[in-house]
């Protein structure tokens, strides 16, 4: 008999739908085969597949020539989810029964028949409706991540004994509900927020954090980069429900949404360490997986020591970060994957470390400076919205009030109201692209610029001065008018003032 | 060494001079022949134009310049071209660099004097420079001939003839082990006057200078300290007196930020602390100087310009 069961492959971060057909004949030699472009992970369910049938005390069709194929044929196919379709499909066939209607099987087997958190879930939830089905049948550990939508009914199986009962009609399966869990992390510890002194930097990450601006800090070791990098994500804004989707289905595909785990709603902070390979980062190997950049995707890509990250790696990032998607093509296939993120880079003035520093002495050469800064290229610079220094000071006298944050009952007041500011700078956002697509004020169009960064007269008065004396490129402008956008938001401004203007050019027009 | 080193002779056509020249008249230099190990030839480019020689001053420093050793040489180059004296340096990066190329800005005659072949740019990134001192009736020496490298016994030659083309050398910044140290060294050994510009005991390029200073080298703290020293009166500057009458028209916020970056350069956050006034509107005042010309921004630091 022929049973023909739903399933999906996964391409990038999008699906296409794929038949699972499961024949079993009488005639012909005892064989048990599948064909259809598997890749190992397949190949080797068959073993995993007839144990765990057998183990839950089903009878597997042994002396039957069982033939699985996954529809379309020519379409390389890598997952271990193929598991319960074929399983499905062979306990269908050889039963005679028909498998329920417009339903997705979806799921990794273990030998003892149950059913293992499969990646991907999400992701098979997410377009069950565009491939055209209503149910989906997946792990009971999955089944939170697959519940987020109303419309689909989704079944969590604990072990594969549920499903047969539930197929032939023995039990009937209750639609699982969704949980929801808050994936946000903790507010900013005090700890983290205790970076002494350097107002500067906090300023220009809180802009960063409010709109979206890229950032690069330069500083001497032990200035607090790092430690204004960890406070920077607990300074971000939730993501919305829309971005949610849209982070989830990329930790869905890579597999790492824990088990029973559902939507993300904290923004991703991600940081690569600066030995990462190329396909680690942008995306790549076979099939393509998501890179570092797609999983910073509406969050943060915080790459400390800027300048150690290999050549190529820091160019890649160029059409990347204008972009907000990258496209990987290789000869067999190529996908787009979506890499809208906040780039937070930290480095040191030179080699040594510390050229700018009150007491250590520099051992650098002036070329060995240059030859360093020259990994700087031009054209990422130019991508930079805030680019900070940031000095260490010198310790004048214990009881120097730069050593106390600016509350000195040491609690910090401060913090929360830089937070309450970005999280209304957000709300502001939200409201002027509602619909557009945009999010923040950083990935406007020059055209939608145009549109919502009204400028003042003494305003861009002051802009083209600057733009003549510094000569800035035409990027630079617009870049300076949406970091200027953002700070006239987190002040709750209108229109674009010329103290906008000149703030957003103290973060722009430093010299390198 | 690079090709972009390599230098177009077609338009500055190299020639040489050598002490024994006579006809019509010598252009080497009287006064270098005054060292015992003058050069027997001179390769040039450019002009040697009439008195040329006869009032030279080196300005020498360190490669690794501060924003203080800027605005000093600017300021110290400035007098010297007004005085219509002749500045000398090694064409190195940094104050020699800086000491040049002020002397090109204020119409002032420069001589440069190199440690390699005189058909090399050294360091071949200042090729923009080297073009702007010929351009400007300038000046490029060596006793090196064709696309001779530099090397580490090269330098302290050229020093030599630095010090022996001028009757005083000013060291403006140098550290502990720096080469205006040796500059200044041979400068004793011919009888010139060594001069050296103080600087915060702190400061790592103010080591060598504060070290000659106590030696006995005279202290040059202002334009008319170095023209008095040369024996030119009081001497003036030209241009950088502007502060004063954009300062008149300043709001009282930005009277204070000048009034502390003169005392110390810093950065903001510092500037923030001290002044107890918020980093926004701290950020858009100095944006506001800062287009003014009245402060200037270097590596995070700002400074009265």
């Amino acid at each position: 008999m022929l049973v023909k069961i739903n399933s999906i492959a996964v391409l990038g971060v999008d699906v296409v739908r794929v038949t699972v057909e499961v024949n079993i004949a009488s005639r012909g030699f005892p064989s048990f085969d599948i064909v259809g472009l598997p890749n190992k992970s397949i190949a080797e369910s068959k073993e995993r597949i007839k144990t765990a049938i057998q183990n839950s005390g089903i009878e597997f069709p042994s002396s039957k020539k069982i033939t699985v194929n996954l529809a379309p044929a020519g379409m390389p196919k890598e997952g271990t989810f193929y598991d319960l379709a074929i399983a499905t499909g062979i306990v269908c066939a050889s039963k005679g029964i028909k498998p329920p209607e417009d339903s997705m099987f979806f799921g990794e087997l273990s030998l003892d028949g149950s059913l293992r958190h499969t990646k991907g879930a999400f992701l098979a939830a997410l377009y069950l409706e565009d491939i055209g089905l209503r149910s989906i049948f997946l792990p009971l550990n999955s089944a939170n991540e697959a519940a987020v939508f109303t419309g689909i009914n989704v079944y969590g199986l604990s072990t594969m004994g549920e499903l047969v009962s539930h197929i032939t009609g023995k039990m009937q399966l209750a639609p699982y509900k969704n949980a929801a869990i808050d994936t946000r992390s903790k507010h900013v510890s005090t700890q983290d927020s205790e970076v002494v002194g350097q107002e500067y930097a906090k300023r220009a990450l809180e802009i960063a954090a409010a709109g979206g601006h890229n950032v690069l800090l330069i500083g001497s070791p032990g200035v607090g980069k790092t430690m204004l990098s960890r406070m920077f994500s607990g300074m971000l804004a939730p993501l919305t429900q829309q971005e949610s989707h849209e982070v989830t289905k990329i930790y869905s595909v890579t597999g790492k949404i824990p088990p029973g785990g559902s939507l993300i709603t904290a923004r991703p902070f991600r940081a690569p360490h600066h030995t990462v390979s190329y396909a680690g980062f942008i995306g790549g190997g076979n099939p393509i997986r998501p890179g570092e950049i797609s999983l910073a995707h509406r969050g943060v890509l915080f790459m400390d020591e800027f300048t150690e990250f290999h050549k190529d790696i820091i160019e890649a990032l160029r059409q990347p970060m204008e972009e907000g998607k990258v496209t990987i093509t290789r000869s067999s296939m190529s996908v787009e994957l979506p890499c809208r993120f906040l780039l937070l880079a930290a480095c040191n003035p030179c080699p040594c470390g510390y050229l700018w520093h009150h007491k250590n002495k520099c051992k650098c050469s002036v070329p060995d400076v240059e030859r360093y800064r020259k990994k700087l290229s031009g054209p990422i610079l130019d991508r930079i919205d805030i680019v900070c220094r940031m000095r260490d000071f010198e310790l004048k006298s214990p009881d120097q009030n730069v050593l106390s944050s600016h509350d000195s009952h040491g609690n910090n007041s401060e913090i929360k109201m830089v937070i309450d500011r970005i999280y209304a700078a957000h709300k502001i956002q939200e409201k002027r692209f509602d619909g557009v697509g945009t999010v923040l004020n950083s990935e406007m169009t020059n055209m939608q610029v145009g549109l919502h960064a009204n400028l003042s007269v003494e305003a861009k008065v002051l802009l083209n001065r600057a733009v003549e004396s510094y000569g800035l490129s035409a990027r630079s402008y617009f870049k300076i008018v949406k970091v200027a956008r953002t700070i006239a938001d987190l002040g709750g401004a209108g229109d674009i003032e010329p103290p906008h203007i000149a703030e957003a050019l103290q973060y722009k027009t430093s010299t390198l | 060494m690079s090709e972009a080193a390599l230098f177009d002779t077609v338009k500055y056509k190299t020639r040489k001079m050598e002490p024994g020249d006579s006809f019509p008249e010598s252009l080497y230099p009287e006064i270098l022949r005054g060292i015992n190990s003058f050069p027997k030839v001179l390769f040039y480019k450019g002009d040697i134009v009439t008195g040329l020689f006869d009032n030279c001053v080196a300005v020498v420093g360190s490669r690794n310049m501060t924003m203080y050793g800027r605005t000093v040489t600017r300021n110290l180059v400035s007098a010297l071209c007004a005085g219509g004296i002749t500045v000398v340096s090694g064409f190195m990066y940094g104050i020699d660099a800086t000491a040049h190329a002020s002397c090109v800005e204020f119409g002032g005659k420069t001589v440069a004097v190199m440690p390699c072949g005189i058909e090399m740019i050294h360091p071949p990134r200042q090729k923009d420079l080297y073009m702007d001192i010929l351009q400007n009736g300038g000046l490029v020496l060596s006793e090196y001939d064709e696309e001779f490298p530099p090397c580490v016994w090269t330098y302290p030659r050229r020093n030599r003839i630095v010090a022996g083309l001028c009757k005083a050398v000013l060291v403006v910044e140098a550290g502990e082990d720096s080469g205006s140290l040796i500059t200044a060294g041979f400068a004793r050994k011919y009888g010139r006057r060594v001069m050296a510009v103080p600087g915060p005991v702190t400061s790592l390029v103010s080591a060598g200078t504060l070290k000659l200073i106590k030696e006995g080298a005279d202290m040059v703290c202002s334009a008319e300290d170095l023209m008095r020293l040369l024996g030119h009166g009081k001497g003036q500057v030209i241009g950088e007196h502007f502060v004063e009458t954009i300062e008149n028209n300043l709001n009282k916020l930005s009277t204070k930020i000048i009034s502390v970056l003169g005392k110390e350069p810093l950065d903001i956050s510092m500037l923030s602390k001290i002044l107890e006034i918020d980093i926004p509107l701290l950020s858009v005042e100095m944006t506001n100087l800062s287009l003014a010309g009245v402060i200037c921004e270097r590596e995070g630091m700002y400074y009265v310009s």
